[in-house]
C-alpha cells in the first residue's frame, strides 16, 4: 500500500511538472504578448526583460521560470493588479472560490444521498418517476443557466436574495443571504449525480442475494436494507464525490462571475482577458494541483474502504 | 389438485386415448420469431421509452430550426442596426396574451408629456400605471409598444434584437448550428480516433497496450479545463480551435471503452476459431470484435454531444468563445447575461433553448444505452 | 395421514409474474405437505416453478409477482395471509433458507461473523459475547476449521464451499423447524457437493429438523430424500416416496428425468429430453408435457390430467394410467436400468 501510495505521487509530481512545461510552452509561444497591448516606453520594456529574461532564448526562459517555481516565486501580476505578486494575489482570491465550493458540496451530498435512497426504495413508483425526472433536468441545464435564472427570477424579480455578492459583508446572515444563490446554484448537478448514483447502486443491491439472505434470517427489510443495502452502497459513494470536487471547482469559475464573486474564477477569466500570463499559468497550475489530488485520494481510497482491497492486500 | 375418479371423468371419449406420437421424431420447437437484428432488436426497445421517443423529436425539431431558421426572416445574422437596439420579442401570434408584444415597462415618466406624441408617437403607449407624486411632479410607469415607440412599428423582431441592433431569432438558430456543429464534429472526430486507437491497444495488447494506456493515463491527468483553456489560449478562438480544444482529452474514454470491449471479446471461443481459420487481423477486428462495441460506443457518444455543447458555452462565458461577429448559444448567453436585468430575453431564450436540447439529448442517450444494453434497464 | 404430523400444507398454490410481455403463470395450482423430521425433495428442471413455490413459503417473491390462489398453512396459520412483519417472526426463527449461490449470498464487505450474528442480535435479542459463543459453535458445526480466526475474515478469503458452510450456519442460527435447500449444491464443485449434502444431512438427523430439498438432478436427492415432488411447468406431475419415484416411476417425465440421470453402468447414449419447456406466458391445454412425450395421446392435448392414485403414497397426474389407455411400459432402457439400481440395493453413499 505504501509502495503504491509513494508511486502514485511521483506520478502526480510528473503530471504537474508536464503540466507547468506546457503552460509555459502555450503562454510563450503564443502570437501576441503582453507589448502589443500597450504603448511602452523602451526603458520599461528593458526592465521587463531584466526581470522576466524575455530576449533570452526560449529554454533559457524555462530554466528560470522552473528555478523561480521552485523558490516558491509565481511571478508578478502587470496587469490585474500590476507589482502585486501572483501569489499573494492567490491567496486573497483562493478562500473565497474553496469556501463557495466546499459549502455546495456538502449541502449536496446529504440531499443526494436522501433522494437517491428514497428513489431506489420506491423504485418504479411515482416518486421515483419524479426524483428520476428531476435528477436529468439538473444534470442536464447548465450551472450558469441555473445561476441565470435564479439571480433573475429569485433575487431581480422576487427580491429575496441580493442580486451579487457581498464581498465586504461579515460573516453573518447577510453574507450567507448573499452566498445564498451561487452556492444553490453549483449544488444541483452534485446533487443530481449523487442520487443517480446512489439509486442506481442501491437498486443493484436491494436486488442482490446477500439482501434476500439478510430478510430470510430474520432481519426486517428496513434492518436489511439499513445494514447491508445502505452500506454496501455508500462505500463506493466516496469515489464520485471526490472527483464531484473538481467539477464543482470548474462549474464556479462561470458561477463566479456571473455573481461577481471575487475569487479564482473571475480572476481567471480576467488574466486571460487581459493576458496577464503568470496570473493564468498560477491559477491553471492550482487547479490542476486540486484536480490531481482529488484523483490520488480517490486511488487511494479505493483501497481504504474496500476490505478485498484493504485486507487483501491486493494491488 | 384433483384425484381422479369415474364421477368426475364420465365422458371422456375412448377414441381420444391413442399415442399419437410415437413415430414422431419430436424435436425441439422451431424458433417461430422472425430473426430480430440488433438494431431492430434496439428499436424495439428504445420505442417503448416514451420519454426518449419524445426527446428524439424535440431534438430533430430543434434541428430543423437549425438549418432552416436563420432563413424565416429577412435579417442577416450579422446586420446590425443603431436605430434597432435591444428590442423586446414581437411574435404577432402570441400578442394578445400579453407576451412577446413588444412591449416594454419603462419607469419614471412625466405624466404630462404622455399626450406628447413626439415622446409617445401615436399608439404606442399600451398601459399607464403606478401614478404617483415626486417632488410635484406627477409621475407614472408607461408600458409601451417599444417597436412604435422608437419608431419602428413595421418591423418585428420575433426574439428582439441585442445590442448592435442584430435580430436575435437569426442568430439563435445560426448560433445553435455552430453549437451543434462543434458537438457533432468534436465527438465524431473523438469516437473515430478513439476507436483506432482502442483498438490497436486492445486488439495487440502487450507491449503495444502497454505504451498506449501510459499516453491515455497522461492525458487524462491534465485537467479538462486546464487542458482546454490553454490550447484555446494558444490557437485561438476560432472555430477549429475550439473542436479541437474538445478533442484533445475527448477521445481518451472512447478509447478505453474500445479496447475494454476488445478485452472481453478477443479471447472468446468464437474469436479464437476465426483466427484458427487464418481471418486476417483486420477482418477478425472489424467484423467479429468492434460490432460488440457498437452499443456502448453510440450511447457514450451520445451522452457526449451534450457535454461538447456544454463545454462550448462554458468558453463563451470564461472569455474564449467563438470569434465575434459568429454566434454560438454560449456567446449569446454571456452577451445576455451582461444585461440580464434590463433585457431578460436575451439570455432568457437561449437558456431555455440550451437547456432543452441537453435534457433531450441526455433522454435520448438514455433510452439508447437501455436500448442496446438490456440488462441496465431500469437500473 | 395423520394431521399432526403434518407440519406444513400447501394447497393449490398459484403464482404468476407480471412482466413487459404479460403474465407469466410460474407456478399453476400445486399442492403438496411436509412432515415433521422428513425430507421432502422438489424436482424439476429449471424454470418449473421450483424456486418461486418456496419464495411464496417465505415472502420473499419479488414485486412483480402475484400470488393469484391458495394457501400455505403453518402452525395452523395461513401464511399467504402473513403481512411483512408476521413474516419478520417466523423468517430464520421458523423456516431458514440456504440459497443456490453462496457466491453471492453473503455480503461481500461485511465479517464472516457479524453476519452470523447479526440476526441473533437483532431479532433474538441476544447479546454481542453469547451470540458471538453461539456462532462459533455453528461454525463448529458445520464443519468450519479454525473458527475463531474464521470469524473475523470477509467472504472473499473463504471458498465456495466455505462460504456455504457458512450460509447454512447463518441459516442454523436462530434454529429453525424447516429447513429449506434451494439447489444449494449447484454453484459448487463436485467434489465440495458431496460433503456438502451430508453436511446437511447430518444437521437435519442430529437436529430433527424438516427439509425441502430443491434440485434439478434426481441423483443428488437419491440418498437424501423421504418424498420427492417431480415438477414440470408450474405443476406438479408426480410424487410419492423415494423408493417409489426411483423404482415405479409412472409419469412420462418422471422417465425421462430418470433416463437422463448419467451413471456408470449405462453404456448406451445418454438419454435428452428433446424440445423446450412450454412459454409460460401461454401455458399449453391439457398436459404440458405432451408436446414433448413420446407416449403422448390425444387427449392430452385437450385435457389436464388428473392425479391416478397408485398407492397411499405415490400419485402421478398422467392419462397414461387411465382405463382406456394403452398399457404403456416405461422404456426398455430405463427398465433395464431401474432393475440394476434396485439389484444393487438402491443407492449408496
Amino acid at each position: 500500500m505504501t509502495k503504491y501510495i509513494i508511486q502514485r505521487l511521483i506520478a502526480l509530481i510528473i503530471t504537474l511538472f508536464l503540466i507547468m512545461t506546457i503552460a509555459f510552452l502555450v503562454v510563450r509561444l503564443m502570437p501576441g504578448s503582453f507589448y502589443d497591448n500597450q504603448d511602452l516606453p523602451e526603458t520599461v520594456i528593458q526592465a521587463i526583460n531584466a526581470k522576466y529574461h524575455f530576449d533570452k532564448p526560449l529554454i533559457v526562459q524555462y530554466f528560470y521560470f522552473i528555478g523561480n517555481i521552485l523558490h516558491w516565486d509565481w511571478g508578478t501580476s502587470i496587469a490585474i493588479q500590476p507589482n502585486v505578486p501572483v501569489f499573494d494575489l492567490l491567496k486573497t482570491r483562493v478562500p473565497i472560490s474553496l469556501q463557495i465550493n466546499l459549502i455546495s458540496l456538502f449541502i449536496s451530498i446529504p440531499i443526494g444521498i436522501a433522494a437517491g435512497s428514497l428513489a431506489a426504495i420506491k423504485k418504479n413508483t411515482l416518486v421515483d418517476h419524479f426524483i428520476s425526472f428531476m435528477v436529468v433536468i439538473f444534470i442536464s441545464v447548465p450551472s450558469f443557466i441555473f445561476a441565470t435564472a435564479l439571480q433573475y427570477f429569485l433575487a431581480y424579480k422576487g427580491g429575496l436574495f441580493p442580486i451579487i455578492y457581498d464581498a465586504a459583508a461579515a460573516m453573518g446572515t447577510q453574507k450567507a443571504m448573499s452566498m445564498f444563490l451561487p452556492v444553490m446554484a453549483l449544488t444541483f448537478s452534485p446533487i443530481a449525480r449523487v442520487t443517480r448514483y446512489l439509486r442506481a447502486e442501491l437498486a443493484e443491491t436491494m436486488n442482490s442475494e446477500f439482501l434476500l439472505l439478510a430478510r430470510t434470517k430474520g432481519l426486517t427489510y428496513r434492518q436489511a436494507i439499513m445494514r447491508h443495502g445502505m452500506r454496501n452502497s455508500f462505500l463506493p459513494l466516496a469515489n464520485i464525490i471526490i472527483p464531484m470536487f473538481t467539477n464543482i471547482l470548474g462549474g464556479s469559475l462561470v458561477i463566479e462571475r456571473i455573481f461577481s464573486i471575487p475569487g479564482m474564477g473571475g480572476m481567471m477569466i480576467d488574466s486571460i482577458s487581459v493576458s496577464d500570463h503568470s496570473v493564468t499559468i498560477a491559477i491553471l497550475m492550482f487547479y490542476s494541483f486540486i484536480s490531481l489530488v482529488t484523483m490520488l485520494i480517490v486511488d487511494i481510497s479505493y483501497g481504504i474502504i474496500d476490505p478485498r482491497i484493504r485486507v487483501g492486500g491486493r494491488k | 389438485m384433483r384425484i381422479y375418479s369415474k364421477e368426475d371423468y364420465r365422458e371422456l371419449d375412448e377414441k381420444k386415448f391413442k399415442l399419437v406420437q410415437m413415430d414422431h421424431d419430436i424435436k425441439d420447437e422451431k424458433f417461430e420469431q422472425e430473426p430480430v437484428g440488433f438494431f431492430k432488436d434496439a428499436l424495439i426497445r428504445f420505442r417503448q421509452n416514451k420519454a426518449s421517443v419524445l426527446a428524439f423529436f424535440i431534438i430533430c425539431i430543434v434541428l430543423f430550426f437549425t438549418i432552416f431558421g436563420p432563413y424565416m426572416n429577412s435579417y442577416g445574422f450579422n446586420d446590425q442596426n443603431s436605430d434597432t437596439i435591444n428590442m423586446p420579442c414581437k411574435i404577432p401570434l402570441l400578442a394578445p396574451l400579453g407576451i412577446c408584444d413588444g412591449g416594454k415597462v419603462i419607469v419614471n415618466r412625466r405624466a404630462d408629456l404622455l399626450g406628447d406624441p413626439s415622446y409617445y408617437p401615436e399608439g404606442s403607449i399600451l398601459e399607464v400605471f403606478n401614478e404617483r407624486e415626486i417632488q410635484g411632479v406627477k409621475m407614472v410607469d408607461v408600458k409601451v409598444d417599444y417597436y412604435k415607440y422608437t419608431g419602428n412599428g413595421d418591423k418585428c423582431f420575433w426574439f428582439g434584437t441585442d445590442y448592435l441592433g442584430r435580430d436575435l431569432w437569426t442568430r439563435l438558430w445560426r448560433g445553435s448550428r455552430v453549437s451543434l456543429l462543434i458537438a457533432f464534429v468534436s465527438v465524431i472526430t473523438n469516437v473515430f480516433i478513439g476507436v483506432i486507437y482502442g483498438s490497436i491497444a486492445g486488439y495487440y495488447g502487450g507491449k503495444v497496450d502497454m505504451i498506449l494506456m501510459r499516453i491515455t493515463e497522461i492525458i487524462s491527468a491534465l485537467p479538462r479545463i486546464v487542458i482546454i483553456t490553454m490550447f484555446i489560449m494558444y490557437f485561438g478562438t476560432g472555430l477549429f480551435a475550439i473542436i479541437m480544444a474538445l478533442v484533445v482529452k475527448g477521445w481518451v474514454h472512447t478509447a478505453r471503452m474500445v479496447r475494454a470491449q476488445f478485452y472481453r471479446f478477443k479471447q472468446r471461443e468464437y474469436v479464437l476459431a476465426a483466427r484458427t481459420l487464418g481471418i486476417r487481423d483486420g477482418i477478425l477486428i472489424f467484423r467479429h470484435i468492434l460490432p460488440n462495441a457498437i452499443g456502448p460506443i453510440i450511447t457514450s457518444s451520445m451522452i457526449a454531444i451534450p457535454s461538447a455543447i456544454f463545454a462550448e458555452s462554458f468558453l463563451a462565458y470564461i472569455g474564449l468563445g467563438l470569434q465575434a461577429p459568429e454566434p454560438s448559444i454560449g456567446v449569446l448567453l454571456s452577451q445576455g447575461q451582461k444585461v440580464l436585468l434590463h433585457y431578460p430575453n436575451q439570455s432568457i431564450i437561449p437558456g431555455i433553448l440550451i437547456s432543452v436540447l441537453m435534457i433531450s439529448f441526455n433522454l435520448f442517450a438514455n433510452g439508447l444505452r437501455d436500448s442496446f444494453d438490456p440488462t441496465l434497464r431500469g437500473a | 395421514m395423520n394431521d399432526d404430523k403434518k407440519l406444513l400444507e400447501v394447497k393449490d398454490l398459484a403464482v404468476s409474474f407480471n412482466t413487459f410481455s404479460g403474465s407469466v403463470k410460474a407456478v399453476r395450482s400445486i399442492s403438496f405437505d411436509l412432515n415433521r423430521g422428513e425430507t421432502l425433495a422438489i424436482v424439476g428442471e429449471s424454470g418449473s416453478g421450483k424456486s418461486v413455490t418456496i419464495k411464496s413459503l417465505l415472502g420473499i417473491l419479488t414485486g412483480n409477482a402475484t400470488i393469484e390462489s391458495g394457501e400455505i398453512r403453518y402452525n395452523g396459520d395461513d401464511l399467504l395471509k402473513y403481512s411483512e412483519s408476521d413474516f419478520y417472526k417466523i423468517r430464520g426463527k421458523k423456516i431458514s433458507l440456504i440459497f443456490q449461490d453462496p457466491f453471492s449470498a453473503l455480503n461481500p464487505i461485511m465479517k464472516i461473523g457479524k453476519q452470523i450474528t447479526e440476526a441473533l442480535i437483532l431479532s433474538n435479542n441476544m447479546n454481542k459475547e453469547d451470540s458471538k459463543k453461539r456462532a462459533l459453535e455453528l461454525m463448529e458445526i458445520v464443519g468450519i476449521s479454525e473458527p475463531e480466526l474464521r470469524y473475523d475474515q470477509y467472504p472473499f478469503q473463504f471458498s465456495g464451499g466455505m462460504r456455504q458452510r457458512i450460509v447454512i450456519a447463518i441459516a442454523l442460527a436462530s434454529d429453525p423447524e424447516i429447513l429449506i435447500c434451494d439447489e444449494p449444491t449447484t454453484a459448487l464443485d463436485v467434489t465440495i457437493q458431496a460433503k456438502i449434502l451430508k453436511q446437511i444431512k447430518k444437521i437435519k438427523n442430529e437436529r430433527d429438523l424438516s427439509v425441502i430439498f430443491i434440485t434439478h438432478d434426481l441423483g443428488v436427492v437419491a440418498n437424501m430424500a423421504d418424498r420427492i415432488c417431480v415438477m414440470y411447468a408450474g405443476k406438479i406431475v408426480e410424487y410419492g416416496t423415494c423408493d417409489e419415484i426411483f423404482y415405479e416411476p409412472a409419469h412420462p417425465y418422471t422417465w425421462a428425468l430418470l433416463s437422463s440421470m448419467p451413471d456408470l453402468e449405462t453404456r448406451e447414449k445418454l438419454f435428452s429430453i428433446s424440445g423446450t419447456p412450454p412459454n409460460m406466458l401461454f401455458p399449453p391445454k391439457g398436459d404440458a408435457f405432451a408436446q414433448r412425450n413420446k407416449y403422448a395421446m390425444a387427449i392430452d392435448f385437450e385435457e389436464e390430467p388428473p392425479f391416478f392414485k397408485l398407492s397411499e403414497t405415490h400419485y402421478a397426474a398422467t392419462w397414461l394410467l387411465h382405463e382406456y389407455a394403452p398399457k404403456v411400459e416405461m422404456p426398455e432402457i430405463l427398465a433395464k436400468r431401474l432393475a440394476r439400481m434396485k439389484e444393487e440395493g438402491g443407492t449408496s453413499e
